[in-house]
């Protein structure tokens, strides 16, 4: 019972954080047409910065969290305002141009911060446990827990029943139309990319201080949060977030007891779905 | 149109035959070239020609068939690692044999992967074939079966026996035996792009649900058409196993699937001589910059994926034939 309850927990809170990252893709490749794949590099980024402000130089950690959205929000917005504006519907060259982004953050990120794992860390004002019955549970992981699970309930909010929202939604079942009703589509898509990207990198921080940060996440994590994408499928914030709760869940209880072969399963709930429900299993359209 | 003179025809002719130079011309270069090089530029081309072949197989899923797939490595790295185990654990080095074997194998993976990539197409597409590929990384990185000497790669496989005792490979024959594999596949590809089956492929690849009107089962084209692109795949992964007479996991996993990519796309999407000139551009820029600052490569080579998208996104291939195509145009009309 411990076990199962411990466990689970665990795969919440990192299914939480794939889900950060597979709603900010989601909601990129929605509004905006563009398939991100430097997602994961910007959540490394965003991992770094966390990490050298509150391990290497010890501050507070809300800053680092901030600092490390900030800095992946503001490469993003360079990203979408630069390069990825010229480049709607063009599969092809998004996926070379955005794989060129992750060698580029990659590579400059060994040089700036090294190239060896830097390990978990827990921030001093989350260290402890929590206590409830015979179960002890350290209070980071509850904290990324009830984080990753206020901003799914505020991005569903945003996307479901709000003004942008509904621009959103209008954006990606049809972007001409959109437009030809006034909406400065160009305006919101700055923003939701922006938000996406400051998302990842927010996510890169308190996903840091339980898995710690090493150069190979940003096409390892990027993988992860597309297994996620493909069973949860794009376009609601539910479906992406039922994915990442599954393949959180997945992997901790892979982890648990198939230490070994743990990742295979991931990629057998990815196939299983692919098998029944090749949209995804809320997937739009 | 009606009215075919002997003039008409015989003012053709030239323009006819001035669409075959660039051909002619760049296959005397490749088989003359060698022989002034040193070996190691030998080894250089030889590895073009065969990450040519390897281009040249993504392109006929992405450029003609419309299938962006980001794990095309799966089925060069397959066939690579076929060659290398046949050798660690059977001592099975002959051309006959392992070259066959890695190819079905690399055929074989092509065919199961279809089946599970092709439930979905765009973007999922790229993610499923993403996965995959990463799959099959995963397991030749753990699988000890896949290491030698306690590294995970195989290492030491030599180049095939052909059978022949008296003969032994030198860095240019094995040149040549290269060049000769990749004059076929181009050949078979270019029948293939140029058959009713590729112009249908074409017809997917700018609006399937027409297709599917006319009759046709798409599923099953895109699917043959991934199932072939596998085995080119695997032939290039087979000769590079021989050629490099190293295999790692890298070459199986989405570095390389983006490397061949880039070659494609510099060089020119649906075009057979694009992802040739794709791949002669990079794998020398690939050599050098390992030479000069071999831990800079990843920066370098994305920068150029970044570049070349921004400002050449036709590919520098489609550029040249255009260039080609004013030239000859000038000729055969002033030789008239």
């Amino acid at each position: 019972m411990e076990f199962i309850v411990l466990s689970m927990l665990n795969g919440l809170s990192y299914g939480l954080i794939l889900f950060l990252l597979a709603a900010g893709i989601s909601l990129i490749y929605g509004v905006m047409g563009i398939l991100n794949l430097a997602h994961g590099a910007l959540y490394m980024v965003g991992a770094y910065v966390g990490w050298s402000i509150a391990v290497q130089n010890g501050l507070n950690f809300w800053l680092a969290v901030l600092m490390g959205g900030l800095a992946a929000g503001l490469l993003g917005l360079v990203m979408e305002r630069v390069f990825f504006r010229r480049l709607y519907k063009q599969l092809n060259e998004q996926v070379l141009l955005t794989f060129g982004f992750i060698y580029i953050l990659t590579n400059l990120s060994i040089w700036i911060w090294g190239a060896q794992f830097r390990a978990s860390f827990t921030a001093p004002i989350l260290a402890g446990s929590f206590h409830v019955g015979g179960l002890t549970y350290p209070i980071a992981r509850i904290t990324v827990i009830f984080i990753g699970l206020i901003i799914a309930v505020g991005l569903w909010w945003l996307q479901d029943k709000t003004r942008v929202g509904a621009i959103v939604r209008a954006g990606m079942d049809n972007k001409e139309m959109t437009m030809s009703l006034g909406i400065n589509l160009g305006l919101v898509s700055t923003a939701v990319f922006f938000l996406g990207a400051f998302i990842a990198g927010f996510a890169g921080v308190i996903g840091a201080q339980l898995m710690g940060v090493s150069p190979t996440l940003s096409v390892d994590i990027l993988l992860l949060s597309m297994v996620v994408l493909v069973i949860g499928g794009l376009g609601s914030v539910q479906g992406v977030l039922l994915g990442g709760i599954l393949i959180g869940g997945t992997d901790a209880f892979g982890k648990a007891l198939f230490p070994e072969l743990a990742m295979f399963f991931i990629y057998l709930a990815m196939i299983i779905v692919l098998a029944v429900r090749p949209r995804g299993l809320l997937g739009r359209r | 149109m009606e009215t075919t003179n002997l003039k008409s025809i015989t003012r053709l002719w030239p323009g006819q035959l001035v669409r075959f130079v660039p051909y002619i011309a760049s296959g005397v270069i490749l088989i003359l070239l060698p022989s002034f090089l040193p070996s190691y530029m030998q080894s250089m081309m030889t590895k073009i020609l065969i990450f040519a072949i390897f281009a040249m197989s993504l392109d006929l899923i992405m450029g003609y068939t419309g299938l962006i797939s980001l794990g095309h490595a799966a089925y060069f790295g397959v066939g690579g690692y076929t060659v290398g185990a046949l050798m660690v654990h059977y001592d099975i080095n002959m051309l006959w044999i392992s070259a066959p074997v890695g190819i079905l194998m690399a055929a074989l993976i092509a065919a199961v992967f279809g089946l599970i990539a092709l439930r979905v197409t765009g973007f999922y597409f790229i993610f499923v074939t993403m996965a995959l590929g990463q799959l099959l990384f995963s397991i030749a990185f753990k699988w000890e079966w896949l290491s030698t000497m306690d590294v995970e790669a195989i290492v030491g496989i030599p180049r095939p026996d052909i059978g022949l005792p008296w003969f032994t490979w030198s860095s240019i024959s094995f040149y040549y035996f290269v060049f000769l594999a990749f004059v076929v596949c181009f050949f078979l590809l270019n029948r293939l792009v140029n058959s009713p089956f590729g112009y249908a492929l074409q017809g997917i690849r700018d609006s399937e649900p027409r297709m599917r009107v006319l009759g046709y089962n798409t599923w099953l084209y895109r699917y043959i058409a991934f199932v072939v692109a596998g085995v080119f795949a695997g032939v290039a992964g087979v000769l590079f196993a021989y050629h490099n007479s190293i295999v790692v996991p890298t070459h199986l996993s989405i570095i390389t699937s983006a490397l061949v990519m880039f070659m494609v796309i510099l060089g020119g999407t649906g075009t057979l001589y694009g992802p040739v000139i794709g791949a002669a551009v990079i794998i020398p820029l690939e050599f050098y910059a390992g030479i000069v600052t071999p831990e800079r490569w990843p920066l370098i080579l994305g920068s150029a994926f970044v570049l070349s998208i921004m400002y050449a996104r036709a590919g520098i291939g489609v550029y040249l034939s255009r260039l080609w195509n004013r030239v000859a145009y000038r000729y055969g009309s002033v030789k008239g």
